[in-house]
This record gives structure tokens, C-alpha cells and sequence, in this order.
């Protein structure tokens, strides 16, 4: 994931290959993505090589001169590289054969009762009121709560981090200059915040938490430092907040409009899995990645020279009609579905088993307690795909249960 | 019929154990090892369909699908 920024000619920002098409829609952006997979050999305007073919994105990211910096341009508004996204090799590899364990599907099914509390305690607060904007009543807050708790930091810092995910993945800013120094102020005080956090918590006795794990690991037979923490906590912050918000945002909203498909898993929570992953893949929240090429490297006949910054799109691979059958179309039966949604290659999300499980239950719960919705009439849904798509406005209106 | 996963390619989607529970395993760092070789007989589909949907194409059947299919017709 990247919040970096380009120029268009005419000065406003652009984020993304697909925006530039005359088939853009914010709303349904799947075939834009979808005319990009199928182009030849994609560029930007401004030169800036494309990888949208969902075949040749697999091939791309598997080639070892494929980087994900250049040692000089960090993600999100950080001072240093990003642990584990920003460094590459053996390096990269030792982090996360320290990160990975601490996200494995039986790792994070521990937080099945805590998601499922949080999330209807946050449903408590509207459901009597027959309307709610779910952006944020439910998607904000729900991701953010679950991360502090996962870190072991007080609940009543909630808005420390919402504040500082949405500087860094929606920067404010009338140019590309900045939005960069806003990103970075705010990079500047989660570092500060995160500084005090451990110093604070070395002074007290360990505890049975994320930070409580990095405080007594060791790698390589040594404990991290402090900066270390730092950097990996910095990351998980980013890349855990906004991301699940944005998902979750997205599901609901298709369901809040494709009443059909969510009577069937109201009547059947058990495929929830499968239709998690398809929506995932049609959605693609995430729908865009940066690599750096470090030499000349050619892929299936098409060449990257190097040090070339190339745009990877996620979002065009999942709607690629040579790997997915009618990719427009949502169907929870696809037989086989190798969506990139979560990314691929090295850098693959290192929480998607811990997102799979948020958006699993945050979904099941909330049709259970509410099966029936709708976008509320004479309102409209809002959808942002800068940087990250997301249902920013998602105001809907259901029944009141009785009794 | 054998599968196999390639430990340099996996990074560890996970969807194939989500799909094969029967078939394959993720190991302490969330990668996928299989678990039933060769595979058991009622299985070969489930087989086929984890090799058609991992992403890194890590997964590979032997004997591959269009010749099974000979063998089949």
C-alpha cells in the first residue's frame, strides 16, 4: 500500500492509472480496472509503467530485481524504512519470520470473542434508532478499538490514532508538496506517541500483548531496540486501521445494495469465507501497490528498465477476464479465485488472516442484528478511491427489532 | 495422483487450507505444507481447484489437469 502522490499537467493530484480513463466511475471503478488488465503494456501519462494483467503481476513481483523501495522513498509518511514493507531480501525475510506467527489463522481466531463483543457493543449504540451512518458508527471505530486492544494501549486513545490514520492515507493538502509535509507531521507525532508507549512500558512488569511480545523477542539471538518497535508498530498501525475500515465499509455497503445476495447469507452465515474473498476480490479496497526495478528485467516479453518506479494494480489483476470468469460480476460460487486483494508476492498483507476474520465476524454479526437495510432514501452512499476505496458516507436505514 | 507447495513461492494466502482443509495445512508461520500425499482418492478435485486458486502458484498436481483428463475420458 502507498499514499504516494503524482502531479497530473493539471496540478491535481493523481493517484492511480485507472482515474485517467474516460471509464471511470468512483462508484463502480471494476471496469476501468478491468480495461487496464486487458490493455498492452499500460503506462501513465506522465511514463510511469503499469502492471495490471493479473498473469504478468505474479510474474512481476516473483523477480528478485523487483524491490519495494529504493532506499530513499519510504511509505506513509515515514522517517525510516517501514518494517516489514519497506526493506527487502534476507533482511525483510528475518522480520517477518518473527511478524508471520503472530498472524496465522490460528493465531488470531484467540480474538473471536473480543471482535465479536466490540462489535456489538458498537451496534447497541444504534440499533434502536432504526437509521445510522456506518462509516462512522461502526467501520471507523471497530478496526481501531481491536488494534489498541491488540497492542495493549488504553481504549481512551482511540482518537490519537484515527486522527492520524486519516492524515496519512487521505493527506490534506492543495499540492503534492503539501500533502507530503502534512503526511509527514503526522508520521513525526505517532513516532513521538509510540516513543513514550515503550518507554512507559519498560518501566513496567511485561504483559500478554503485541508490544508485551516485541519488548522480550529476540531475533537472531537479540532483542530489538526500541527504534525497531517503533518502526514495526508505526507499520501495523497504517497498514491495520484504514485498511479494515475501508473493507468493511465496502461490504456493507454492496450488501446494503444487493438485497438478494444478503438474504442468502443471512440464511446461511456459514459461506461467509468464500463470500468474503469474492467481495475482496471485486472491491479490492487496496487497489494499488509501488516497486522499484533494480536492473533490466524483462516479463513475458515486455521490458522494465532499471529504476523504474512501477505502479501494481490489485485491483486490475482481480478484474483480469483471462483469470476470472465475467469479472464484473460477484458470485460467491467461483470455483477456484486467486484474487490478489490482499496483494502478492514478498509483501503479501501480513494481517490478512486477521482482516479475513474482523470483516468475517463484524458481517455476521451486524446481519444478525440487522438483516434487512438499506441506503437510506433520498440519501446516497460516497465512495472514495484515493489512496484507499472506501464507503466514506454509508448512511442506511433498517427496522427496528421489537421485543 | 501427488501435490506439492513450493516453499519459495508461498507466502502464505492461506486460501488454499480455507478451500483443502483436507489436503493442506498452515505451518507456525502461516505457511502451507500439505498434509494428505498422495492424494486420497475423492480428493483430486479439491486438489486441482487449490492449484487453480493460489495466488503465487505455489501449488502444483502431478498428473497436471488436461492430462487427467485424457486419462478420465
Amino acid at each position: 500500500m502507498s499514499a504516494e502522490t503524482e502531479s497530473s499537467a493539471s496540478g491535481a493530484p493523481v493517484f492511480c492509472a485507472a482515474h485517467m480513463l474516460d471509464s471511470w466511475d468512483e462508484r463502480h471503478p471494476q471496469a476501468a480496472f478491468t480495461e487496464l488488465a486487458t490493455a498492452d503494456a499500460p503506462a501513465r501519462p506522465d511514463g510511469m509503467l503499469v502492471v495490471a494483467a493479473r498473469q504478468e503481476l505474479t510474474e512481476f513481483l516473483r523477480h528478485p530485481a523487483v524491490r519495494a523501495t529504493d532506499g530513499v522513498h519510504f511509505n506513509l509518511g515515514g522517517k525510516r524504512p517501514l518494517i516489514p514493507l519497506d526493506l527487502d531480501g534476507d533482511t525483510h525475510r528475518r522480520y517477518r519470520g518473527l511478524l508471520d506467527p503472530l498472524f496465522t489463522p490460528k493465531q488470531v481466531a484467540r480474538l473471536e470473542p473480543a471482535i465479536r463483543a466490540r462489535t456489538n457493543a458498537l451496534i447497541d449504540a444504534f440499533a434502536d434508532a432504526g437509521s445510522a451512518e456506518l462509516m462512522a458508527s461502526l467501520c471507523g471505530p471497530l478496526p481501531t478499538y481491536l488494534f489498541i486492544e491488540l497492542l495493549g494501549l488504553p481504549a481512551t486513545d482511540l482518537p490519537i490514532f484515527l486522527e492520524f490514520k486519516e492524515a496519512v492515507v487521505r493527506p490534506v493538502g492543495a499540492t503534492e508538496e503539501e500533502q507530503q509535509a502534512n503526511m509527514r507531521a503526522a508520521g513525526d507525532r505517532m513516532y513521538d506517541y509510540l516513543t513514550g508507549v515503550l518507554a512507559q512500558r519498560r518501566a513496567e512488569p511485561p504483559r500478554d500483548d503485541l508490544i508485551g511480545g516485541f519488548l522480550t523477542t529476540e531475533l537472531d539471538g537479540e532483542r530489538l531496540t526500541d527504534q525497531e518497535i517503533v518502526d514495526i508498530c508505526y507499520l501495523l498501525v497504517i497498514a491495520g486501521l484504514d485498511t479494515v475500515t475501508s473493507s468493511l465499509s465496502c461490504l456493507l455497503a454492496w450488501f446494503a445494495e444487493h438485497p438478494d445476495e444478503r438474504r442468502q447469507v443471512v440464511a446461511d452465515p456459514g459461506q461467509l469465507p468464500r463470500v468474503v474473498e469474492e467481495l475482496m476480490r471485486f472491491e479490492s479496497p487496496v487497489p494499488l501497490g509501488h516497486r522499484w526495478v533494480t536492473e533490466d528485467i524483462e516479463i513475458r516479453g515486455r521490458r522494465f528498465p532499471a529504476g523504474s518506479k512501477v505502479e501494481v494494480l490489485w485491483a486490475a489483476a482481480n478484474a483480469d477476464p483471462s483469470a476470472f470468469d465475467d469479472p464484473q460480476t460477484v458470485d460467491f460460487a467461483r470455483p477456484h479465485n486467486a484474487h490478489v486483494g490482499f496483494a502478492a508476492g514478498p509483501h503479501r498483507c501480513l494481517g490478512s488472516n486477521l482482516a479475513r476474520l474482523e470483516l468475517r465476524l463484524a458481517i455476521e454479526e451486524f446481519l444478525r442484528r440487522i438483516p434487512d437495510y438499506e441506503i437510506t432514501p433520498g440519501d446516497q452512499v460516497v465512495y472514495t478511491n484515493y489512496g484507499v476505496r472506501a464507503a466514506i458516507r454509508l448512511p442506511v436505514t433498517f427496522p427496528v427489532a421489537r421485543g | 495422483m501427488r501435490v506439492t507447495v513450493d516453499q519459495s513461492r508461498c507466502q502464505g494466502h492461506a486460501l488454499c487450507a480455507m478451500h483443502a482443509p483436507d489436503l493442506f495445512d498452515l505451518n507456525d508461520e502461516g505457511h502451507s505444507f500439505v498434509i494428505a500425499d498422495p492424494v486420497p482418492a475423492g480428493l483430486g478435485d479439491a486438489a486441482y481447484t487449490a492449484e487453480a486458486g493460489c495466488p503465487e502458484e505455489a501449488i502444483t498436481v502431478e498428473p497436471p489437469l488436461a492430462h487427467a483428463g485424457q486419462a478420465r475420458s
